[in-house]
């Protein structure tokens, strides 16, 4: 198993016990998607695998190694994020946002080399390099941070909301990218409020509802699952 | 006799600027003003003159770098011990800017307990040497202190510009949390930051020496160079150095000028204060900055 969860349980401050023994599992080469309403959790779960939370009790172990809670070192060991609302920074051109992406790299031919790899995802990256990253639209930010979460050459690509605040059209091509990025190997754990799309590119899949993991299972059997179309894909809604 | 003001106010303008750009470094990464800079300056020019007078007897610019390596260090030191575990812990700036007033007092007092009040000289480097443009005597001092200050703040813009760590700590300056999460170390960024400004706070302590004296409360200059850095806008290094610079000018300016036969001379002061005064209520922002909000 690349990533395995292990019952965590993280809080903010001492009142909000924002996950409940969420264990889940990532394997080598899958897209696993994990699908929830705001305020599930989604998002605290990522920056909780990326180290910048600690969980109180339960464990990570990314690559067989327990991860500790210091985000350069979990990036070191091979995980990217793209976070939520993307954290571009937009006073540094697009250049300089994808070599911060590469930081902790020293092997510059490879480098490079993703780095053409991220251009043939993304073209319009390239004619804008030198373009601050506050300029791009936002399909194109919504690129550049998941160019940057690839440039760190991750074995691991967390996604948190990728398609957040896209118009529909961009919505589907950012999809397809994932799907693309999927099909050279790499394994991606995705978050989304998008149920629909991203189970249908999720090998597996499972839903968080406030803070609890409560179903799990093949991505397609959860697009079909009549609890699941009706909480989350607004399909059989009884309106009265 | 202009010509010589103008030198005059861009070389005291350009250790300003010096001291400026030190605090815009910590306030743009750490959002917070970094009062204890003033001691680390005052530390810095202690370093020069034992250096060059108390301990040996070394020529001007090695001295000068023991004084920019030293006044770094000291400055990582005191971010080592006084602000980090605050950081560490999500402390809010207000802390971090009284923790600074506390290390600013007590490095002082430990400068009175050890070393005493006396007012010291370092050795008059270019002092008495001056130079003629035109019908204008300009000292070698001022001449020497903008060039090395300008040269300086190039040096701190090359490094910004075009190194790893130099891009990470501007990208912090606007997100430090997803610094780290692309697998930056923030305490070593931290770490480069303060060492960044308190080498250059290193070289304006020296020049402050040369040009008058070292003793415990000369970091009371940097209240000078804070202004400065408000007019340009915290946390921004172009408005550091114009803001410092400006500053410096119409200083020089002003102690020249008279008003109906009353020399201005005396009011220098009541003049960079009333400006920050009210440019804190016109313009609090100042002239490059950013937001404002929760900013100390």
């Amino acid at each position: 198993m690349l990533l395995s969860v292990d019952g965590i349980n993280v809080y903010y401050g001492e009142g909000v016990h924002a996950l409940r023994d969420v264990s889940f599992t990532v394997a080598e080469g899958e897209i696993v998607s994990i699908i929830g309403a705001n305020g599930a959790g989604k998002s605290t779960l990522m920056w909780t695998l990326i180290g910048l939370l600690k969980p109180r009790t339960g464990n990570i172990t990314f690559c067989d190694k327990a991860v500790k809670p210091v985000p350069h070192q979990a990036v070191a060991n091979g995980m990217a994020l793209v976070p939520e609302r993307r954290r571009l920074f937009p006073n540094l051109t697009v250049r300089e946002n994808l070599l911060l992406g590469s930081y902790l790299r020293r092997d510059n031919a490879k480098v490079t080399e993703d780095q053409e790899y991220v251009f043939g995802l993304f073209p319009i990256l390239k004619e804008r390099l030198k373009q601050y990253a506050g300029t791009l639209s936002g399909g194109q930010q919504q690129m550049l941070a998941i160019a940057r979460g690839l440039m760190s050459h991750p074995k691991l690509l967390l996604l948190d909301e990728p398609s957040l605040g896209l118009a529909p059209v961009l919505v589907q091509q950012m999809f397809d990218a994932i799907q693309d990025i999927a099909s050279k190997g790499m394994t991606i754990l995705l978050v989304e409020q998008n149920a629909l799309k991203s189970l249908k590119i999720a090998d597996r899949a499972y839903v968080l509802e406030v803070g609890k993991i409560v179903q799990e299972g093949k991505g397609e059997d959860l697009l079909h699952d009549p609890s699941v179309q009706q909480a989350y894909l607004g399909i059989g809604k009884k309106c009265d | 006799m202009i010509i010589q003001t103008i030198i005059t106010g861009l070389s005291i303008g350009s250790i300003y600027a010096l001291m400026a750009v030190g605090y815009s470094l910590v306030f743009s990464v750490l959002n917070f003003s970094n009062f204890a800079h003033g001691a680390v300056i005052t530390l810095g020019a202690y370093i020069a003159w034992a250096a060059m007078v108390r301990v040996f007897q070394m020529p001007f610019i090695p001295a000068l770098l023991i004084s920019i390596i030293g006044a770094g260090l000291i400055a990582f030191l005191v971010e080592r011990m006084a602000y980090s575990t605050l950081r560490h812990r999500r402390a809010p700036s207000l802390y971090l800017m009284i923790s600074a007033m506390g290390v600013a007092i007590a490095l002082q007092n430990i400068l009175y307990a050890t070393i005493g009040a006396n007012l010291y000289a370092l050795p008059p480097v270019f002092a008495t040497d001056s130079l003629m443009i035109g019908d204008a005597v300009v000292s070698k001092l001022d001449l020497f202190a903008l060039g090395f200050s300008i040269l300086a703040i190039a040096a701190l813009t090359l490094i910004l510009n075009y190194t790893k760590i130099g891009t990470a700590i501007r990208a912090a300056s606007h997100d430090a949390e997803m610094v780290s999460v692309l697998g930056v170390n923030l305490d070593l960024l931290v770490a480069v930051l303060f060492f960044l400004a308190g080498g250059l706070g290193g070289i304006a302590g020296v020049f402050m020496g040369v040009k008058y004296m070292v003793y415990p409360s000369m970091g009371w200059i940097t209240n000078k160079a804070y202004i400065g850095a408000v007019i340009g806008g915290l946390g921004s290094l172009p408005g550091a150095i114009v803001g410092g610079i400006m500053l410096g000018l119409l200083e020089a300016l002003v102690s020249v000028s008279t008003i109906g036969g009353v020399a201005l001379s005396t009011y220098r002061d009541v003049f960079s204060f009333g400006i920050l005064v009210v440019l804190l209520i016109f313009r609090p922002t100042g002239l490059f900055g950013r937001h404002v909000e929760e900013k100390l």
